[in-house]
């Protein structure tokens, strides 16, 4: 009995120390930048990771051609200038000299060459490959040239080349093929370990082609709560927060003891209809659901009107006012009256397929478009999915409609033609496609003059507005959330972290 | 899991003895019993009106303009994030939360129990071929082959049941088979046995009779755990399904908005605390008045 | 003895069989694969020659039925397989988080049995009076609070009012920083202490009631000893039986991994590590993670069996 009585003792010492005052201790380590978010990485493969965690990370570890600044210009990187030829099938880039990986290996033509051979080739697996394939040779006339020889007029392509997916790599780790253990680039940090579900630990490339990088280094944590990340920011035990759930997000904005950073997202909420299937095939039904549904409404609910109403380009430059858009305002009785026509007076029921939590806004969109389809009799039933299966059922079409959460690009074309064209990879989730909108495509494709294309585009868009294929919502804000002291970050619409090297920590 | 805390309540429960009083009067008179009796009548209720929609407002009705209206005159505990009325959602929650528990442990009981009483009473290799079967699924982790399931089946309510009615099946089978195996030894047993008795009645009247007392007992008990499980799961989102409530639904919704609207994770987590708080004192009045060993105490 | 736990263990193979086809036939019968839960809706844009390759690459060729079978093999050799994500094998991954189960599941018990066992011996003590009522609704709340619910609380007591959080995604080992590795450890621990607490307490008190009934204790009480020492000797000692049964199986649930706790309070532990492996459909993890609990599942419940044999003499395992 003495034991346990001892065993006693000692526990409840040991219980007393641990719940000591003197919690918070000061933040230790230098000039450590401390971040956390809610996702982890998947995977460190450049050119394979697709989902928006691991770029975050990998972006301060690669660095692509060319990159968009936070107005979505393209601005160089390793390319220093390019030129497109008169009928734009040839691109001819002039690379940076003095940049070198973090393996001490120097950045030359032959490293473009051999990341974009790996990108193309079908065994890499790469989702990011149908960007590329107009390509058809690469030429390397001298060690800070590369020009690449495409089989079609291809604007955008330089646009797809802003991407994490287009990150240079060696030629020597092409050689090796060891991307998912080791990450080597040109980038501003380097990747000291990824711990998955926990951390991840990178520290300054002293070697880095720029002025910096600023911080030591930076350290990326997961808290899988996004409450609690907003609890560690109060708490003062991270400088740094990504934040993706609105509803967090925004207990922060009358916060004096927090900067929140709200950006205009290039995603876009929206409500795809299904047009392969019936009653959706008909233009009317679509129209009608197009009419009844408040999008100002859904955004106010969702995501407590923390974004914009939108049409199918988020993109600042393309942007069209929504007054000018097919029944962007809600307009319940000409829904109606297509129903009517459609014969469908009497209503219908449907379903719609929403992926749990991704995003967090999803399942209250859903909940919002229910209640204000149901005033024109159509009955919408929710099925709730998780996201593998979602996205399972979402790439075969197997869905009546589909809550989504869409990724923007900095380019009309390379935004919608994998849906809005007839050879779109992703034409078989779309379901729907018209000559004009293919044709419209296709011009917007070839032409470089920008107030042409934002002519096309402009057209492109009042169109398919009205054909409704998709009903599209609005689009949220990237947040992301600092300390004070954390100075020179610049927030941008990819929520891309690139700027992380130009922080300074005054702390 | 308070599976043996259950286990341990059953073993010790004995064939009931003689009754003085109506089993009403005394589970009443037994403080446990009464506190708990009243909370589950008025769940039951107010679960019953929830379901036939006799709620102040249609629960999955939106007011947009009163979106996190603070509990006030018209919405006696407040609205959502949608303007819905949270006493009209509890309401409804109610009845889908006691529904996916009641139907989960009555599935679950139903099946447990038959499985450990033709085990514990055939017994030979049949018994051991089935409780081998109940180890695996004992062994494999609760919540993870709960998701399991409910990954395959798809989510929703009936999925909920289903995975909360396999978890507890093999409790159920073991807690059956245990008092069976005593039972079936018991002197009056052999002599019925030897008088030429068929076992379907041996069965039948001399061990289900004397099962019945610690089954009522564990029945409730397990719709306390059942509730809570519920809540857990819709919580992850693998339950009831949007627009409909459930208690764990609620406080799903609830996490990230709660510190604007703190009545809505209040009431809702409330009111699972007294739902099970509820069938928990039910479930040890039941004990005290069922199990003669513990009465008059 | 010995030929006893023998036997348990020859039984215990084809349980965790059983385990082992449940839990990879369960997760080849839910939609989607690896490839789609790497890529997302990206995985649309792969060609079928790309499509060939990765699943080459995640080993998703081969019909279930051989995978399972080469699975089993490598098994039976001591090879869970290996993670891709985490770029080691999964025995490693799984050890990796281990200990945090372990050390949470152990400061879980702790606390139990520092709250729950005082609360239940005092409950008995003074049956029916005020104490015991205050015990027992302590008890009853215990069992009724969601463990999400007070996770969620003490969070937001923390932040708000006393502006600290002791984990924020930065776990640090008990052999790293003790110091530091509690204070991370103590909430959670206690979320989780606390319910099990409640149930301790219950079955403490029943234990102890049903104790001081009995014979010898009256026996006690009749040579004269004082009552302080016939309640704690005598009576705790003997009551402690069934309490100690009920830690050893909680201990085992404990050790599956607390999914929601971890995920409040961002701990690495086996229970997220399991949830997480599902949505990537990370086969080889779930299968190694699930074996895994179930072993120490079965392992715990012998251990169990056998202490309380050693401890109490009326039991007998040689022969049934």
């Amino acid at each position: 009995m003495q034991k346990i009585a001892k065993f006693f003792m000692v526990s409840l010492i040991i219980v007393a120390l641990a719940s000591l005052p003197a919690l918070t201790q000061a933040q230790s380590g230098g000039k450590i930048l401390i971040m956390a978010r809610a996702a982890d990485t998947t995977g460190l493969d450049p050119h394979k990771q697709t989902a928006f965690a691991s770029l975050r990370l990998l972006e301060l570890i690669y660095e692509p051609l060319v990159t968009l600044d936070q107005d979505l210009n393209i601005v160089p990187m390793l390319a220093e200038s390019w030129e497109f030829n008169a009928d734009s099938t040839q691109l001819t880039m002039k690379l940076r000299e003095g940049v070198v990986f973090h393996d001490g290996s120097t950045f030359d033509s032959a490293d473009v060459k051999a990341t974009f051979t790996r990108l193309l080739d079908e065994a890499t697996g790469s989702a990011a490959r149908s960007n590329y394939t107009s390509i058809t040779s690469i030429d390397t006339p001298d060690a800070y040239t590369v020009v690449f020889n495409l089989n079609t007029p291809d604007v955008p392509i330089l646009a797809a080349m802003a991407s994490v997916n287009a990150s240079i790599v060696s030629e020597e780790a092409v050689a090796a093929n060891e991307f998912e253990q080791k990450a080597i680039g040109t980038g501003p940090f380097v990747l000291d370990q990824w711990i998955p579900e926990e951390k991840t630990t990178l520290r300054r490339n002293d070697n880095w082609w720029i002025e910096g990088p600023y911080p030591d280094g930076v350290e990326m944590r997961v808290i899988p709560n996004e409450a609690t990340i907003v609890a560690a920011l109060r708490a003062g035990e991270i400088d740094f927060a990504l934040l993706n759930d609105p509803l967090a997000a925004v207990l922060l904005k009358d916060d004096p003891n927090i900067v929140l950073n709200r950006v205009p997202a290039l995603a876009y909420h929206v409500f795809q209809l299904n047009a392969s299937r019936a009653p959706m095939d008909k233009l009317e039904v679509r129209q009608a659901i197009s009419c009844a549904i408040d999008r100002q409404e859904v955004l106010d609910t969702a995501s407590l009107g923390e974004g914009t109403v939108t049409g199918p380009l988020t993109i600042p430059a393309y942007q069209v006012p929504t007054s000018e858009f097919f029944c962007y305002t809600r307009d319940v009785a000409k829904a109606r009256e297509l129903m009517a026509a459609a014969g469908m007076a009497d209503g219908f029921t449907f379903k719609t397929i929403v992926a749990n939590a991704e995003p967090p806004t999803a399942l209250a969109e859903a909940q919002v478009i229910q209640a204000q389809l149901a005033e024109i009799g159509i009955t919408l039933e929710i099925e709730a999915l998780e996201l593998s299966v979602y996205v399972d059922r979402w790439l075969k079409g197997d869905f009546d409609t589909a809550v989504a959460l869409n990724g923007g690009r900095p380019d009309p074309y390379t935004m919608y033609a994998r849906y809005w064209t007839k050879a779109g990879n992703l034409q078989g989730v779309a379901n729907w496609i018209d000559d004009l909108t293919d044709s419209l495509m296709a011009q917007g494709r070839a032409e470089s003059d920008p107030a042409k294309r934002l002519a096309i585009f402009t057209e492109f868009q009042k169109h398919i507005v009205e054909q409704a294929p998709w009903i599209w919502l609005y689009n949220g804000y990237e947040y992301t959330a600092h300390q004070p002291y954390v100075e020179g970050f610049i927030p941008n619409p990819t929520d891309s972290l690139m700027s992380f090297a130009a922080i300074r920590l005054n702390r | 899991m308070p599976a043996l805390t259950l286990a341990s309540a059953m073993a010790s429960a004995e064939p009931s003895g003689r009754r003085a009083k109506p089993f009403l009067v005394r589970l009443l008179t037994n403080l446990s019993g009464a506190l708990g009796a009243t909370v589950v009548t008025l769940f039951v209720v107010t679960a019953v009106l929830g379901g036939a929609g006799a709620t102040p407002f249609p629960p999955a009705q939106q007011f947009g303009r009163d979106r996190l209206t603070a509990p006030n005159e018209r919405y006696v505990l407040g609205t959502d994030l949608f303007g819905r009325d949270v006493a009209s959602r509890l309401m409804q929650g109610a009845w889908n939360s006691l529904r996916v528990a009641a139907l989960a442990v009555a599935i679950a009981g139903t099946l447990g129990t038959l499985i450990g009483v033709t085990a514990g009473f055939i017994g030979g290799s049949l018994d051991t071929l089935i409780m081998r079967v109940m180890d695996v699924f004992f062994a494999f982790p609760a919540l993870l082959l709960a998701l399991l399931i409910i990954a395959v089946l798809g989510r929703g309510l009936n999925s909920a049941i289903i995975a909360i009615a396999v978890v507890y099946t093999p409790i159920f089978a073991r807690v059956a088979r245990g008092p069976v195996l005593s039972l079936k030894a018991m002197e009056y047993v052999t002599a019925a046995r030897c008088i030429g008795t068929r076992e379907p009645m041996i069965l039948a009247r001399h061990i289900l009779p004397n099962m019945l007392a610690p089954l009522i007992v564990q029945f409730s008990l397990a719709l306390s755990w059942a509730l809570l499980t519920e809540a857990s799961l819709s919580f992850l989102g693998l339950g009831t399904q949007p627009p409909d409530a459930s208690w764990g639904v609620m406080l799903a919704e609830s996490t990230s908005i709660a510190e604007r609207a703190p009545w809505l994770m209040i009431y809702p987590g409330a009111v699972i605390v007294l739902g099970v708080l509820g069938f928990n004192l039910l479930g040890d009045g039941l004990r005290d008045v069922l199990d003669p060993r513990l009465r008059k105490r | 003895m010995l030929r006893y736990i023998a036997q348990r263990l020859i039984a215990f193979l084809p349980t965790l069989l059983g385990v082992s086809v449940l839990v990879f036939f369960a997760m080849r019968l839910i939609p989607g694969d690896a490839i789609t839960a790497q890529l997302g809706t990206e995985a649309g844009m792969l060609t079928p020659t790309q499509r060939a390759a990765l699943e080459r690459y995640y080993g998703l060729d081969k019909p279930p039925v051989e995978q399972y079978f080469i699975w089993l093999g490598e098994v039976t050799q001591g090879n869970l397989g290996f993670s891709i994500r985490h770029g080691k094998p999964v025995l490693e991954v799984i050890l990796d988080r281990f200990p945090l189960t372990l050390q949470l599941a152990l400061m879980s018990v702790i606390i139990a049995l520092l709250i729950g066992i005082p609360i239940g011996v005092l409950s008995a003590i003074y049956h029916n009076t005020l104490i015991d009522l205050i015990g027992r609704l302590f008890a009853l709340i215990g069992l009724a609070l969601p463990n999400f619910l007070v996770g969620t609380l003490i969070i937001y007591i923390l932040s708000v009012y006393f502006k600290i959080l002791p984990n924020s995604g930065n776990y640090v080992s008990f052999g790293d920083d003790p110091r530091r590795n509690l204070e991370q450890m103590i909430f959670p621990a206690f979320t989780l202490g606390f319910a099990l607490a409640a149930s301790l307490m219950r079955m403490t008190r029943s234990a102890m009631l049903e104790v001081l009934r009995e014979d010898y204790i009256r026996t006690a009480r009749s040579k004269g000893l004082r009552e302080r020492r016939v309640t704690y000797s005598h009576a705790l000692r003997n009551a402690l039986i069934p309490v100690v049964t009920l830690l050893g199986v909680q201990a085992g649930y404990l050790l599956g991994g607390a999914v929601i706790v971890e995920q409040i309070f961002a701990l690495p532990g086996l229970g997220r590590l399991a949830v997480n492996a599902i949505s990537q459909r990370e086969y080889a993890l779930v299968q190694g993670v699930t074996l895994f609990i179930a072993f120490n599942f079965v392992m715990i419940n012998l251990a169990v069996d056998v202490i309380y044999a050693s401890i109490d003499p009326r039991i007998s395992y040689g022969k049934r």
